[in-house]
């Protein structure tokens, strides 16, 4: 069990596209503590998963810096990023992204790879991580065998296996029903609750956004509002 | 099974025909290669065959298809007393079957100096005495006798492409087991000779002259001594060693190792060509995956290999069937007998399937390069925003 905090002194990012410049992100600052579920929510095109893929290693501030635990990741390069990814940060996206043709174990078992690591402790990792996400019984499923909602639980499932500091999920519910999008929020929640992962979270959903214990709002690359969540649903939600 | 190998395998039959057809696209120029590899090893081994046997040939110097008197046999037995020849003049059939399209190669050869000229036809006792008492004895190169199912004591008819544009009667006398040609067809001149005469023919020139050397210094003596001897007659010769008529002839004819090397080279590049559309195409269909393989943390070098993998192992498999089967089918069944005009049987080496499935390796390598490149320099932040 381990959690970093995250903390972003005035970033920029400027995507140039021939003579136009799009400013994503506008001189932001903001500082995640160390095992908190923080939900980013804002208007289309306010800079939310540019946050996201700054923070996660996969894209490089145009100024500012980003801190990630004990990682600079302004400062290094892209060979040091990527290998820096494999063990601090695990990824959840809208659409899932899993290996069509490897079944459900075989995706989660994918980041392993990357670990100096035996096979039974792998395969073991793997259990650990399916039963975590509630899919013992689906093991050897293709994604295509899979529902929304599993194909979500295995793309979580692959997230959380290396046992990452950071859990990043862009617009994690963005194709899911409102119910299946429930249980998902509820098992990010529990991670966040039970194993005390740092967990940022993009979401449109306002449902989604009761789960987290602070809500940042963006609005054209600046922080617009910061919200305390006062209820503490995530803590709620992981205990019901 | 490490899952790197479950990966590739499964990847591999994603979509199978395409793979099936790609592998097929590098199986069938491989086959090519391996096939012309065969047959310009079978030319080089006939030529070297040629080199080794100590004869000259002369021609009409105006051109290959102008004749020659017969009568220059004599003079050219008497150029120099000391160094003895054998001197046999041939000239010219062709033909066919009656019945039958399939071109045949027959010569008329005379009859005394054929043995002495051809000892790498070793034709045994009973051949030889059939050969010098049937006047329309017939050796029958093996190739060409196993194509036709023709054996000894067969009687055959052949219409030639020339004079004396009549059907001819032959008996077979010997399908020559031990001569290095065996595609072509040898009869008695004398017999084409009188067989000119009374259809009105002029029967008294040849095509060619074979002159057999004693040593390879007499080779030399007379390969310079010969055309200036008849340099002021009607008809000037040309005389040049064997290797070197029948490099020329095979390379005028047809230019058949310069054609065949272009070919492949051709069909070689195609299958490139073929290949790397089909790994651009995987590329295309897989840009989130290998955008989420690497925000996983998998980098360059793992996602390059990824890629070169799959486009080396449809390679390999492509090129080992293109180079296998032919193998397999010219070693043993039957088509091992089937003869190749000019040259002996194809003979393919397993060196030269080594070398195919190494052109195939090549193939696969430069069919992936770029898709790898592409796929190991992806930015996941690019592909996720062009696949949303
Ligand atoms: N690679 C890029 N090239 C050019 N412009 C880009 C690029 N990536 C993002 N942008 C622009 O930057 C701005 C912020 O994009 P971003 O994807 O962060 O928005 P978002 O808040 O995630 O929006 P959405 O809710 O629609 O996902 C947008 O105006 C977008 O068009
Ligand atoms: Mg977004």
């Amino acid at each position: 069990m381990s959690a970093a905090d995250i903390e972003l002194v005035d970033v920029r990012k400027v995507y140039r596209k021939g003579r136009n410049a799009i400013s994503a992100l506008d001189g932001l600052s903001l500082h995640v503590a160390p095992g908190s579920f923080v939900v980013i929510m804002g208007p289309s095109g306010s800079g939310k998963s540019t946050l996201l893929h700054l923070v996660g290693g996969l894209d490089a501030p145009t100024a500012g810096t980003v801190r990630v635990g004990d990682a600079q990741l302004e400062q290094m390069s892209e060979r040091g990023l990527t290998a820096w990814r494999s063990r601090h940060v695990g990824f959840i996206f809208q659409m899932y992204y899993l290996v069509p043709v490897l079944t459900a174990a075989q995706n989660i078992e994918l980041p392993l790879l990357l670990f100096h690591m035996t096979g039974r402790e792998r395969r073991q990792r793997v259990r650990t991580a399916l039963d975590i996400v509630g899919l013992s019984d689906r093991t050897d499923h293709r994604p295509s065998q899979l529902s929304g909602g599993e194909e979500q639980r295995v793309a979580i499932a692959r997230a959380i296996v290396t046992d990452p500091d950071v859990i990043l999920a862009d617009e994690p519910t963005g194709d899911l029903d409102a119910r299946t999008s429930e249980e998902i929020l509820s098992l990010l929640s529990l991670l966040h609750a039970q194993y005390g992962k740092t967990i940022v979270m993009v979401t449109h959903d306002p449902r989604g956004a009761a789960h987290g214990q602070r809500v940042v709002h963006l609005d054209k690359g600046i922080l617009d509002r910061d919200v305390q969540n006062d209820t503490h649903a995530a803590t709620a939600a992981a205990h019901k | 099974m490490p899952l790197q190998l479950v990966y590739l395998g499964r990847n591999l039959t994603r979509n199978p025909l395409r793979t099936l057809l790609t592998a097929a696209a590098v199986a069938l120029p491989i086959t090519i290669v391996v096939l012309s590899s065969a047959v310009i090893d079978g030319i080089n081994l006939f030529l070297d065959n040629s080199g080794k046997q100590l004869r000259l040939v002369v021609v009409n110097r105006a051109s290959i298809v102008a004749l020659l008197p017969e009568g220059y046999r004599a003079k050219l037995e008497v150029v120099d007393a000391r160094r003895p020849i054998h001197v046999c003049g041939q000239r010219w059939l062709g033909g066919q079957l009656p019945n039958d399209p399939r071109p045949l190669s027959t010569l008329a050869a005379d009859v005394d100096t054929f043995p002495a000229v051809f000892p790498d036809y070793l034709l045994r006792p009973g051949e030889l005495e059939a050969w010098q008492t049937d006047r329309q004895a017939l050796i029958v190169g093996r190739g060409t006798a196993t194509q036709f199912g023709w054996q000894v004591g067969d009687r055959i008819t052949i219409n030639p492409s020339v004079p004396p544009y009549v059907p001819l009667q032959f008996h077979v006398v010997s399908t020559a087991p031990d001569a290095v040609d065996t595609y072509t067809l040898f009869c008695r001149r004398d017999y084409i000779a009188e067989e000119l005469k009374r259809n009105h023919y002029m029967e008294d020139r040849v095509s060619l002259f074979f002159v057999k050397c004693r040593s390879a210094s007499d080779l030399e003596f007379y390969r310079t001594a010969i055309d200036p001897f008849f340099a002021n007659a009607t008809d000037e010769t040309m005389t040049q060693d064997e290797k070197t008529f029948m490099n020329q002839f095979i390379t005028q004819q047809f230019d058949l190792p310069r054609n065949l090397t272009i070919l492949c080279a051709i069909t070689v590049l195609v299958a490139t060509l073929a290949a790397a559309n089909t790994m651009s195409m995987n590329f295309r269909d897989r840009l989130g995956e290998y955008a989420t393989l690497k925000s996983i943390g998998f980098g360059r070098r793992a996602i390059l290999a990824t890629v070169q993998a799959e486009s080396l192992a449809v390679c390999a498999a492509g090129g080992l069937c293109g180079a296998l089967v032919p193998y397999i089918a010219f070693t043993y069944t039957r088509l091992r007998e089937y003869p190749v005009p000019l040259i002996q049987q194809l003979q393919i080496r397993p060196v030269v399937c080594l070398l195919a499935v190494g052109v195939a390796l090549a193939i696969g390598l430069l069919a992936g390069a770029w898709p790898a490149w592409l796929a190991a320099r992806l930015k996941p932040v690019d592909a996720f925003r062009a696949l949303e």
